[in-house]
């Protein structure tokens, strides 16, 4: 492409520091004498806290049980064979029993975690419709195409909430029982199942339509709920303030996870006298089990577990930092062996010259 | 004579059904000429309207859009967005789209700036009621300076009185009219058919070496991103031929999902893919390195140093797309005259009859007192002497074709012809006016052409008054010209001047012996020489040679050949007068260029149409030939001592022998003890090599010479035809290495060697503007090459070669854990990253530091650059695209990519990462990916820059501070317009979540470190040049430090000497013919301009 630099004719260019280029300028080199220190000093401060990390990872407990089903794993495979050609949720419990020789301390966190489930598959994470769980009435009755084939049902009615993740809410149900006395009656050990959704998105981006003479199942009229739903979407909780699109479940569900294996926050365990922990003893997870994940080959897991200020437990983060500390320090002395070998070496050529 | 009536508007001329014809006739006033002497044609030629601007302004949409489309880059975006558009893809067409707009729509806005100029040619609303004429001429072609046509004009009954009309005939489209009312003149050539417009057309795009080693790299990340969606595609389908993966419970498909044809899927897939990953072939690249180039070049013009006071010319840029190739040189071939030399001639000395005369010292024919110098060398010549002395002085004083002019506002070599007149001496030639005005000083004075009399001022005071008969002008082949004029007193004289080797073998009298050898001592001193001879003419003699010229002239068809043929015959049996010569000054640092252009690892070639002594005498001044340079001559001379095959063949054994036993670099500059060569060739020579051999083994002797060239550290081509030059760069720049060449000059004889090479500069001179407006770029002096390639070309050099670069890095970092990505969400074509991001990325995220570096970096300060020539070797052969090197940031950037991917990866697995135990999802992940890519790119750049101004502050810091702000801004807000809202808090949340702010941090550092390390370890063992004196510079020693190191031993003289027998000159002696070399470069003055003295400048465009 040409084109004419604009002729100044007869005209002096103009002499400021940037047209000549000379602006005042920091001219920083990389050299080994500043490089040097920085690796030192960078990989002891690595160390440092790559040893933090560890050990307070380490710190964290975790108890993690698969409740899949798979035949001769407890006595959740009395449901798991009737899910294998995914027959419609038929209530099956189960239940699991472990014991804590001590203090599990608190907060407690109950996740479940599922493998094998593709919820960052793009087909499905586009199946929902962000406007009809904004709340908005006119979406409420006309779901965006992305939801299909869970738009509508068959009989016409505009589903509510659409879309396949909706449509695959984790529907299996925990309670946890603790046995205080050897042999004594179980109590059930109070889950809060509030708490579990990012606060902006029950607050903000998840809105319940306008309640219709005040009530929620009014606004409701006129749609279906998912078809894989026993129930409909108002009536996911008795709590007011917790059902509808709303309902914290359903949000935690809806948020998609990044990776095949996840969790997600089912309950928060941290009223009454467990509110410092999981005091020893035995205890009892009563499962619902309705959701099937044997057809795609995907695992079930219940995982308890406590949380510290950098999350839960995972030792990565504490591992790397000790590894990229001690390399830095590694390729210091590296560096430090060829500095000085080679110094003297280029001051000799300078010399020469 | 009378055609100067007709001055002709050249234009040039319209194909259709004439273009078979050899000539066209017009009719002039549209009059018919009388019956019988010719058919009249009705006359259909086209409307006088140029356009010479590529656009108007209805058709510039349409067809710069087309324009763009087909540059193969933005077609290839063109098909993405399309394919957004048809099938589903997984990004939305936005984030291709909105680029794509933003590169044509700054492409676009690039191209108006040269598009809006629609010229229009002038009508003539005159009339020529007085003639009756028609004007027959050649059908339109583009040579300026060649125009072949007649006028027939028809008197009352009488046959038509027939003239010649050529190129001095003519005005270009564009020529502005001086020293007269009007003129009166003919269309000839209308529109698009003028020969202005034609040659608006034929300049050929070059092309940068960076450029193409960018589509090279293009190309391979073509076949990347083909083969990463043919990967991904052939997997996805692997991995669903199980039907619980392709189409599991909860993720069912339409019914007309599951009815679509399996291949159709595949391919929708793999477009899908194509899509997906299409970034990594980054769109704004192409916008960022026009947008660098575009704003870069106006560094040259605004150069303060490449400022000439003098003229008051500043550098231009024709074509901003060669920057970087001024950092690539290899070869430099460089015209001698007017650009090694000011081409501002001085007359030195005439020799009449073996007496020398020094103008300086001599006034009106009186020794002046108190003056230096020799006024005459030997003493008074006796009486015939004196006569022919006087015939030499009328002889200079009549055979030229200069103007006098009054007005001092003229283009052109100019001086005082007379202190006491205000008028000035105008030529094409400078030597023409050096002869003139030395002849003036030695007592005779032109004064001017009036009514076909040429007068001419005697020692005496007396106006003598000579008709001018006919002028046999100037062409190159010849290398003599002629006029014939009539004295006073009846006498017929033929007057001739020209080069020595033309002018000797026609003279059949005079002191050839004497006069030869002071030719040579000047040509050896590097004066430029001329040799007079004339003769007389009887009467009969003269209608002989008039009825021949006659005929010649008017001839349609081979005027040219019959012309020189006549000439030929007219121009013999000379008388022997003197020579005269001409000094031409080498230009103010010439030598001090040359030596730093040589040491930055350029060889330099002269090529000129001198005669080779004078040509090695200004090499030797520009120590282009130093002392200790063994010169080597491979002549027309020594060809015919032996054959060529043998002389060829015991100089590549001479340059062999030496190179063979030298480890150093040939002409590494740094020890003087090694032995460098200088090559001496000449024209025929040379194209003795260039001829095939009748054996067919053709290119023997262009390798043997080529090999000889390739180990002489300078080379000198003389007598050179203007197509020779063009030629000679040919055959470097095909020769096996590909080098870059770069051709400069000044003048129109240089134009096809600037066309030729990769780079061609125009040094704005005194012969007007025929090769600064045919170059790339144009410097006003030689002396600004030197900042020119050293300075700007090694800063644009790597500042573009950083940028090719970096664009790819950084998009590698973008897309490669989006393909890594697709290997845990079920090859669903899962975007990672939000369509924001997406879009925003390279536009605005990642731009503006890398435009801004590519403008600003200067990784050596510019006076270390220019002090120390060597440091341009550390670039050379496009050292910083290398496959090396590329593969170096291809592999970083996909280390840097692994690392985001898989930090973030372990980071999420199984574990939340916030206080609270709520759970991240797959746009948490994405975003921090992204932050951390933003951060690295960015920080990347900030690791390469070295030259830190507030403007780079702003951008590195501000572009980081505005991803930040945008992300929060973007997240932060329910956006009503989207119909999804998935990044809402996204950023905020994994903000609030520590290990997050660790994670960053650590693989930042870690994406970091190797490229720190290399840095490092590279500096220290094996630092280039450049390093080195960085380090120096920052150690705090002095930046300069080789400056004495480099410098060669001093010749004591100012100016190196050629070391022949006669060299004691203490000044700078310029070269021989010169002037008649040029004489035939200029459209301009017409050599006798008629009665009224109308002239025409060249055209400017």
């Amino acid at each position: 492409m040409t084109w004419s630099a604009t002729a100044r004719g007869a005209h002096q260019p103009d002499n400021t520091a940037f047209t000549q280029q000379r602006l005042p300028a920091w001219q920083p080199l990389l050299s080994a004498s500043i490089a040097l220190p920085l690796f030192f000093c960078a990989g002891l401060a690595f160390i440092g806290l790559g040893l933090g990390l560890f050990y307070s990872s380490n710190g964290i407990k975790e108890l993690e049980y698969d409740y899949t089903g798979n035949p001769g794993t407890g006595n959740c495979s009395a449901c798991a064979l009737a899910d294998r050609d995914r027959a419609p949720p038929l209530r099956c419990s189960c239940s699991w029993y472990f014991s804590l020789p001590e203090l599990f301390p608190g907060p407690v966190y109950l996740y479940y975690e599922l493998t094998n489930f593709y919820q960052n598959n793009r087909r499905y994470s586009v199946s929902r419709d962000d406007t009809q769980l904004s709340g908005l009435p006119s979406a409420l009755r006309h779901p965006a195409n992305e939801c299909a084939p869970y738009q509508r049902r068959a009989s016409g009615l505009p589903i509510a909430p659409c879309g396949a993740i909706a449509n695959s809410l984790f529907n299996d149900s925990f309670s946890l029982w603790h046995q205080r006395q050897p042999g004594g009656p179980y109590v059930e050990v109070p889950l809060d199942r509030t708490g579990i959704a990012w606060w902006t998105d029950c607050h903000v981006k998840f809105r319940n339509p306008p309640l219709v003479n005040g009530s929620l199942a009014l606004a409701f009229r006129g749609t279906a709920p998912p078809p894989n739903w026993p129930r409909p979407v108002y009536e996911l909780s008795p709590d007011p303030n917790n059902t509808g699109f709303i309902n914290q479940d359903f949000v935690v569900w809806m948020r998609t996870a990044a990776l095949p294996t996840f969790r997600k926050l089912y309950a928060r365990i941290r009223q009454g006298n467990y509110s410092t922990g999981l005091p020893r003893g035995a205890y009892l997870v009563n499962i619902t089990y309705n959701y099937p994940v044997r057809a795609f080959g995907g695992h079930k897991l219940i995982v308890f577990s406590n949380i510290s200020w950098m999350g839960g437990k995972n030792p990565f983060l504490g591992i790397a930092y000790l590894v990229v500390g001690s390399l830095c320090i590694l390729m210091g002395f590296v560096m430090l062996v060829v500095y000085i070998r080679y110094q003297d070496q280029n001051d000799e050529d300078e010399d020469e010259e | 004579m009378d055609c100067s009536l007709v001055r002709t508007l050249v234009h040039r001329y319209c194909a259709g059904e004439e273009n078979w014809v050899d000539s066209r006739t017009i009719y002039v006033g549209h009059r018919e000429p009388p019956p019988g002497a010719e058919a009249y044609i009705p006359q259909r030629h086209p409307d006088n309207r140029i356009v010479s601007s590529k656009y108007t302004f209805w058709n510039f949409i349409p067809k710069n859009l087309f324009e763009q489309f087909r540059r193969i880059a933005n077609f290839y975006f063109l098909i993405i967005f399309l394919v957004q558009l048809i099938i589903d893809t997984p990004t939305s067409p936005v984030t291709s789209g909105l680029p794509l707009f933003f590169v044509i729509t700054v492409t676009a806005i690039k191209q108006t700036h040269y598009a809006v100029q629609d010229t229009k040619g002038f009508h003539t609303a005159e009339d020529i009621d007085g003639l009756h004429a028609t004007i027959e001429c050649e059908q339109p072609q583009p040579d300026l300076y060649k125009f072949v046509g007649r006028i027939n004009v028809y008197n009352d009954r009488n046959d038509p009185v027939v003239r010649p009309l050529g190129s001095e005939n003519l005005l270009l489209r564009g020529a502005t009219l001086k020293n007269t009312e009007k003129i009166f003149g003919v269309a000839i050539y209308t529109g698009m058919e003028t020969k202005m417009a034609l040659n608006y057309q034929s300049k050929s795009q070059k092309r940068s070496a960076v450029e193409k080693s960018m589509n090279v790299f293009l190309i391979v990340y073509l076949c990347i991103l083909i083969s990463k969606a043919l990967i991904n595609t052939i997997l996805k389908y692997v991995w669903q031929s199980e039907p619980f993966r392709d189409e599991p419970w909860y993720n069912q498909k339409t019914e007309s999902e599951r009815q679509r044809n399996l291949f159709l899927r595949a391919f929708t897939d793999f477009l899908a893919f194509m899509v997906l990953f299409n970034y990594i072939i980054p769109v704004s690249m192409y916008v960022t390195v026009e947008m660098q180039k575009f704003l870069g070049s106006y560094f040259i013009t605004w150069d303060e140093e490449m400022f000439d006071e003098d003229t008051g010319e500043g550098p231009l840029v024709n074509t901003s797309d060669l920057n970087e190739e001024l950092g690539q040189v290899e070869y430099i071939f460089t015209d001698k005259t007017g650009t090694l030399t000011e081409n501002n001639m001085e007359f030195k000395e005439c020799c009449i009859e073996g007496h020398v005369y020094v103008p300086h010292a001599v006034c009106n024919g009186q020794v002046l007192p108190g003056t230096s110098g020799i006024d005459m060398i030997d003493s008074s010549p006796g009486a015939g002497a004196r006569e022919r002395e006087e015939l030499f002085f009328r002889a200079l004083c009549l055979c030229h074709t200069i103007q006098v002019k009054d007005d001092d506002d003229v283009d052109g070599p100019r001086k005082s012809p007379d202190s006491g007149k205000s008028c000035v001496y105008i030529s094409s030639s400078p030597d023409e006016v050096a002869l003139v005005e030395g002849v003036q000083r030695l007592g005779f004075t032109y004064l001017r052409l009036k009514d076909n009399y040429m007068e001419i001022l005697n020692r005496e005071n007396d106006v003598e008054r000579f008709e001018l008969l006919e002028i046999l002008s100037f062409d190159s082949v010849r290398r003599r010209m002629s006029v014939i004029v009539k004295s006073a007193t009846g006498e017929i004289y033929l007057f001739c001047k020209g080069a020595d080797s033309s002018i000797f073998p026609r003279v059949i009298e005079g002191k050839v012996d004497q006069i030869r050898a002071r030719v040579e001592r000047n040509a050896v001193e590097g004066l430029r020489t001329l040799c007079v001879a004339y003769k007389r003419l009887i009467p009969e003699e003269y209608e002989g040679v008039c009825a021949l010229l006659q005929a010649a002239k008017v001839a349609l068809q081979d005027r040219e050949r019959k012309l020189a043929e006549a000439y030929e015959q007219v121009e013999k049996d000379l008388i022997l007068l003197g020579a005269t010569a001409v000094e031409d000054r080498l230009q103010e640092k010439a030598a001090d260029t040359i030596e730093a252009l040589q040491k930055a690892g350029i060889k330099v070639w002269v090529l000129t149409g001198d005669k080779m002594e004078t040509a090695a005498a200004t090499c030797y001044a520009c120590k282009l030939f130093r002392r200790n340079t063994q010169l080597l001559e491979l002549t027309t001379k020594k060809i015919e001592e032996q054959s060529l095959h043998d002389v060829l063949f015991e100089l590549s054994k001479t340059v062999l022998r030496h190179s063979g036993s030298l480890t150093r670099d040939n002409f590494s500059g740094l020890s003087a003890d090694m032995q460098d060569y200088g090559l001496i060739i000449d024209g025929a020579a040379l194209s003795l090599i260039m001829k095939p051999r009748e054996d067919g083994s053709c290119g023997n002797y262009r390798e043997l010479f080529l090999e000889i060239c390739r180990n002489c550290s300078a080379v000198l081509c003389c007598r050179m035809a203007p197509l020779q030059k063009a030629q000679i760069v040919k055959l470097i720049k095909l020769s096996k290495e590909h080098p870059i060449t770069l051709a400069v000059g000044d003048g129109a004889n240089d134009v096809s060697m600037i066309l030729e090479a990769h780079v061609g500069i125009g040094v704005i001179g005194k012969e007007g503007r025929q090769a600064a407006r045919n170059s790339d770029y144009a410097v006003p002096k030689f002396k600004h090459l030197k900042k020119m390639l050293l300075v700007h070309g090694h800063f644009y050099y790597i500042r573009i070669s950083e940028l090719v670069q970096y664009f790819f890095y950084k998009n590698v970092c973008f897309i490669f854990p989006q393909f890594l990505y697709q290997f845990f969400c079920g090859f669903s074509q899962q975007t990672l990253y939000d369509t924001a991001y997406l879009t925003l990325y390279n536009i605005s995220f990642t731009s503006l530091p890398i435009l801004l570096y590519s403008l600003m970096e200067q990784h050596v300060s510019i006076d270390t650059l220019r002090r120390d020539p060597s440091l341009y070797r550390d670039i050379a052969k496009n050292a910083l695209l290398r496959w090396r090197v590329f593969i170096y940031w291809t592999f970083l950037g996909v280390f840097d990519a692994l690392v985001f991917f898989f930090g973030a990866y372990f980071m999420f697995e199984n574990t939340t990462v916030t206080s609270n135990g709520q759970i991240f999802g797959n746009w948490t992940f994405g975003t921090l990916v992204f932050t951390v890519m933003v951060f690295t790119v960015t920080l990347k750049l900030a690791l390469d820059t070295h030259y830190w101004t507030w403007i780079n502050h702003f951008v590195i810091w501000g572009s980081l501070l505005f991803y930040v702000v945008f992300s929060l801004l973007w997240g932060g807000i329910i956006w009503p317009f989207l119909n999804y809202q998935r990044m809402y808090y996204v950023f905020i949340q994994m903000l609030s979540s520590g290990p997050a702010w660790l994670l960053i941090i650590l693989l930042i550092t870690v994406s970091l470190l190797p490229d720190v390390l290399k840095k490092v370890l590279s500096r220290q063992l094996w630092p280039s040049a450049t390093e080195r004196v960085q380090s120096t510079c920052v150690r705090g020693q002095d930046c300069l430090p080789e400056l004495t190191l480099l410098a060669y031993p001093q010749s004591p003289s100012p100016w190196a000497v050629w070391p022949g027998p006669h060299t004691k000159q203490g000044t700078l002696m310029w070269s021989p013919l010169a002037g008649l070399l040029h004489s035939h470069r200029h459209p301009g003055p017409a050599p006798h301009g008629g009665p009224t003295g109308g002239q025409a400048t060249s055209p400017s465009l």
